[in-house]
């Protein structure tokens, strides 16, 4: 990109530029970086003050304790972290399942009720989880799903939905009909135009939609708190309690989850961050 | 080629009669197009539909702390006026709005500002972007931990980093303190929600047209003054959906206080969401938590409609 004479005489702005970002920059990686220092501490060093800012003897005890199997903690860990990548696969899959369709469909297809459905779906994002917690308990119950990760499969996907719906559109909206209708007059069929030439352009709005679910799903904890009563079933936010207390907190054990339940979103959202914001471009701000 | 044209070949149907079908034909001869949408809509009905409907219910009526649905008692308006004169309804509703305000204003503010600084091209854009989006995807509960370490009352890093710098001289206890805890979490809500105004920005940013700004640049126009003129308005659009976002985001917050200090010390940190949940699950008074569920379905009703609208603007304009 050549340099943009916009910005080439104007020193001042550009240092208060670096100057911000600097300051934002330590102000986002401060206290992840704390999290990290804190899990390399014993129990013994994190409770002193003022801190080590950094440890004198670094251990990642806490971290293979929490990789541990024969331990209690590693155990009850590694199932949380396993019904949580269970239930956040299986959310997003269904997610792109019903969303593709849905988005299409709203994009291409001009039926009665197109626009009344389609703020609908994205009211839902308006409304609070805690308002819905009471029926969607007393629903659970009726549907037998309490205790189950069903339950919070079938609640997550409507979370995930509009937002899903509403960034596939934006990629749908972007693709020429005209591809469909050579693909048509050559004599595919609907869904083969479909599937052939409309699917695998959208696969970046699909890539971006999934990694909004998996982590909107990851993330989740008033439904987990509030739908799950067993212990192997919970997952990560809200498994990881077990560590705090208010009076007998293990904070390095507690930092070195916290670390561990991150690092899996973390890594996902950076190596695929450019479908992310390439999906917004398109769908949410392009029009 | 028009819309129309194109959708003839696609639907199996012919092209668009002279005489404007019923509106039952219509939905009729479109019946394959719902199939398209009907997995998404069954969902949205069972999960939010009946829920909304029930709510609504709840709302007027006392229900049992067991929740034994058949004991409950009509009770009309009483739980909307018991809420609306209690002093506490307005402690709360006011702390919201100080949690709403702040956190959308700074938000949004640091969001521009790295939208804008992150907008030229340089080495290692990507990655600072990719940082500074962290705290977003991080989940809140690992927030809330995390900032509950940094505010800490005797061991906190906070503390500890004000103390070397010499702006204090003992530890200052954050969030078990009733003029600072709200303050100390709207910190930790700006810090984990700035990096979506960034995103959003940043998107915004690259629908403005560059020869505008160098027409601009040409005819003599400062840094703010192409700020303000050309980049800002262009922004426009995509900054009234992100505020109305931030707001309702806000208005719903509910992990960062419910785990840092479960609306304490004395309350001060309550905002409607906490306030509703402890009313109904931890001292069982469905009836009252649902009045506020429903009030609070007002509020967002009407920012909904507000973000619709600016939603579709552009949509509406390229369909009609």
């Amino acid at each position: 990109m050549e340099q943009s004479p916009t910005t080439r005489r104007i020193d001042g702005w550009r240092w208060s530029g670096r100057l911000f970002l600097t300051f934002l920059l330590g102000f986002t990686v401060m206290p992840m970086a704390w999290m990290f220092i804190t899990s390399l501490k014993t129990g013994f060093a994190a409770m002193q003050y003022p801190p080590q800012w950094w440890p004198a003897e670094p251990t990642l005890e806490n971290y293979w304790r929490l990789i541990d199997p024969s331990s209690s903690v590693g155990q009850d860990f590694l199932h949380y972290f396993w019904n949580s990548m269970w239930v956040s696969t299986l959310t997003t899959v269904l997610a792109v399942a019903v969303a593709v369709p849905a988005a299409y469909a709203f994009s291409r297809f001009r039926f009665p009720g197109r626009n009344f459905l389609f703020f609908a779906v994205l009211l839902r994002n308006m409304f609070p989880a805690v308002v819905f917690l009471v029926p969607l308990f007393i629903l659970m119950k009726v549907l037998g799903l309490v205790n189950t990760h069903g339950s919070l499969v079938l609640t997550y996907l409507t979370f995930g939905l509009p937002l899903a719906i509403w960034l596939l559109k934006g990629f749908y909206d972007n693709i020429p009909i005209q591809l469909e209708q050579a693909a048509r007059i050559d004599g595919a069929t609907r869904f083969q135009a479909f599937f052939l030439i409309v699917m695998p352009l959208s696969t970046p709005g699909i890539i971006a939609t999934s990694i909004y679910s998996f982590i909107g799903a990851w993330n989740e904890y008033i439904y987990a708190y509030t739908f799950l009563t067993k212990h192997d079933q919970m997952t990560l936010p809200v498994g990881i309690q077990r560590f705090f207390s208010e009076n007998a907190t293990d904070w390095p054990g507690l930092m070195a989850a916290t670390f561990l339940m991150s690092v899996p979103v973390v890594v996902l959202f950076l190596v695929l961050q450019r479908y992310f914001v390439r999906a917004l471009t398109e769908g949410a701000v392009k029009h | 080629m028009s819309t129309a044209q194109g959708q003839a070949i696609f639907r199996d149907v012919p092209a668009s009669p002279p005489k404007k079908p019923h509106i039952g034909q219509r939905a009729w001869q479109a019946r394959a197009d719902y199939l398209y949408v009907a997995p998404a809509i069954l969902v949205m009905l069972i999960v939010i539909a009946y829920p909304i409907y029930y709510t609504i219910e709840l709302s007027f009526f006392n229900t049992p702390a067991n929740l034994q649905l058949s004991q409950k008692q009509w009770t009309g308006l009483s739980n909307y006026t018991a809420i609306l004169s209690s002093p506490v309804f307005w402690k709360v509703t006011w702390q919201t709005l100080v949690w709403t305000v702040l956190s959308t204003f700074f938000a949004f503010v640091l969001g521009l500002g790295a939208a804008l600084s992150l907008h030229r091209e340089f080495v290692g854009r990507a990655f600072l972007r990719g940082l500074l989006l962290v705290p977003w995807v991080v989940s809140a509960v690992a927030a809330s931990y995390v900032w509950k370490w940094l505010y800490h009352s005797d061991f906190g890093a906070i503390s500890a980093m004000l103390t070397a710098a010499g702006l204090i001289d003992k530890p200052i206890n954050f969030v078990d303190n009733t003029q600072t805890s709200l303050y100390a979490l709207i910190v930790v809500n700006i810090w984990k929600e700035f990096s979506f105004a960034m995103i959003m920005l940043m998107a915004g940013l690259q629908t403005v047209p560059e020869q505008l700004l160098r027409a601009a640049q040409v005819d003599g126009a400062s840094p703010w003054q192409r700020f303000w003129h050309v980049t800002f308005p262009h922004l426009s659009g995509v900054s009234t959906v992100t505020v109305l976002l931030l707001v309702v985001q806000n208005f719903n917050s509910f992990i960062i206080p419910f785990i840092m200090t479960g609306g304490g010390p004395v309350g001060s940190t309550q905002i409607w969401i906490t306030h509703i949940y402890e009313l109904a699950f931890l001292r069982q008074r469905w009836g009252l938590g649902a009045a506020y569920a429903v009030l609070l379905f007002l509020i967002m009703m009407t920012l909904g409609y507000f973000y619709v609208r600016a939603l579709t603007r552009g949509d509406e304009s390229r369909a009609g």
